[in-house]
């Protein structure tokens, strides 16, 4: 359906096109705020969140990207943020459990692939594990994620290639080994 | 370094261990739904008291902003041990002298953060006020917020702890559009009100505040969608 039709119905009060427009992107969003978060609840929060600011700033959309990279454009700004404040007080707990737990699992079993790679994505600066996730995980093309974050194309493409360099870097003993 | 590898996709091990990377479990639609709708009638009715709520701790937050400020001019001032309880002729001086057991690095610590604080706040005051403006609501109690800001507005410019030229200027533009909300005349603001928010769009104001507050400072207002 138009996307422009659509948001019409929505703002005129139309339940069913609220409902509508809700089951065209939620897929999308809930994956992506999943594959930020990684969290069920807070995949849950962050969904429900963008969805609740989508409507209330209906209004604002201008139509120069198409509606659901403005949505996910909402979706990752809200996951972000969500993990930012999340950060700060998870912070101290963890440094704490990781000095309680580092003399138990020092190396005393090689974690397998999946481990290594995933911790070595957590340790990518924000930018590069966005796009890194959008492109190589979701599949997003560099013009999209490139309109959903507000970069150039360029600068999509480039965050990749450091993306993939730093997880390469990271698990070079593994292929090695 | 770029190599020309990195611009090659990941090997086929390693694209199948990250795409188990936080693999999302099946959408709960329904139950998403439920909640986005649940949260959305709930935020309906109390969207007309959130505003009166909103300039509500506006005003006690900046209230206890104030006291905060007023503690740290006292302490600032305090006299050393041994100085005279009686009045004293004020001593001219170029900078403020150190206080002894003060700590400068301490006074543009705690004025760095009541500035952030007062800054988000006034972000916050502001990006409302707009909104109110656009949605045509008459807020009887903006230029009493604006007031209270303008209050803490001053006392940072003032003290002698705030020596960050930028801030200073960021300070007083933020002064003159105080000024203006807190002296909006009821009856005839259609006018004067798109005068102030042409304003802040001109001058950049929001952007410049929201670029000025650190991430992560506590602004204890609810923001609903903004």
């Amino acid at each position: 359906m138009d996307d422009r039709l659509l948001i019409a119905r929505v703002q005129a009060g139309d339940a069913s096109a609220e409902r509508e427009l809700y089951d065209a992107h939620v897929e999308r969003v809930y994956r992506l705020v999943y594959r930020i978060a990684g969290d069920p609840d807070q995949a849950q929060d962050y969904t429900q969140e963008t969805f609740i600011r989508t409507f209330d700033r209906l209004g604002d959309f201008r139509g120069d990207a198409a509606l659901g990279t403005w949505i996910c454009s909402i979706a990752v700004s809200v996951a972000l943020n969500g993990l930012r404040r999340g950060k700060r007080l998870r912070t101290r707990e963890v440094a704490l459990d990781e000095a309680a737990t580092a003399a138990v699992t020092e190396r005393r079993a090689e974690p397998d692939l999946r481990d290594r790679l995933a911790r070595a994505i957590d340790e990518l600066p924000e930018g590069y594990r966005v796009v890194f996730l959008m492109h190589d995980v979701e599949g997003y093309t560099h013009e999209e994620i490139g309109r959903t974050l507000g970069v150039q194309t360029g600068t999509s493409k480039a965050q990749l290639s450091r993306a993939r360099a730093k997880l390469r870097r990271s698990l070079a003993d593994f292929a090695r080994g | 370094m770029i190599r020309d590898d990195d611009d090659q996709p990941l090997e086929a091990e390693l694209r199948d261990a990250a795409r188990a990377y936080h693999e999302p479990p099946p959408v709960p639609r329904e139950a998403l739904w439920a909640g986005i709708r649940a949260r959305r009638a709930l935020d309906r009715p109390s969207r007309r008291s959130r505003h009166v709520w909103t300039w509500a701790a506006g005003i006690a937050a900046v209230l206890v902003l104030g006291m905060g400020i007023g503690r740290l001019s006292v302490r600032a001032s305090r006299p050393g041990p041994g100085a005279s309880p009686v009045a004293t002729a004020p001593t001219p001086a170029a900078a403020p002298a150190p206080t002894p057991g003060v700590n400068p690095k301490d006074d543009a610590a705690a004025y760095r953060l009541v500035a952030a604080e007062h800054l988000g706040q006034a972000e916050v005051f502001l990006t409302l006020f707009r909104a109110s403006v656009r949605e045509g609501h008459q807020e009887r109690l903006a230029s009493a917020t604006a007031r209270q800001l303008l209050a803490t507005n001053r006392l940072l410019i003032d003290s002698p702890a705030g020596r960050d030229p930028r801030l200073r200027l960021l300070l007083q533009d933020l002064e003159l559009v105080l000024a203006q909300i807190a002296q909006l005349a009821p009856g005839r603001q259609s006018e004067d009100l798109k005068l102030i928010t042409d304003g802040l769009e001109r001058d950049g104001m929001l952007v410049r505040l929201r670029a000025a507050v650190p991430a992560g400072t506590g602004v204890h207002f609810r923001q609903g969608a903004l």
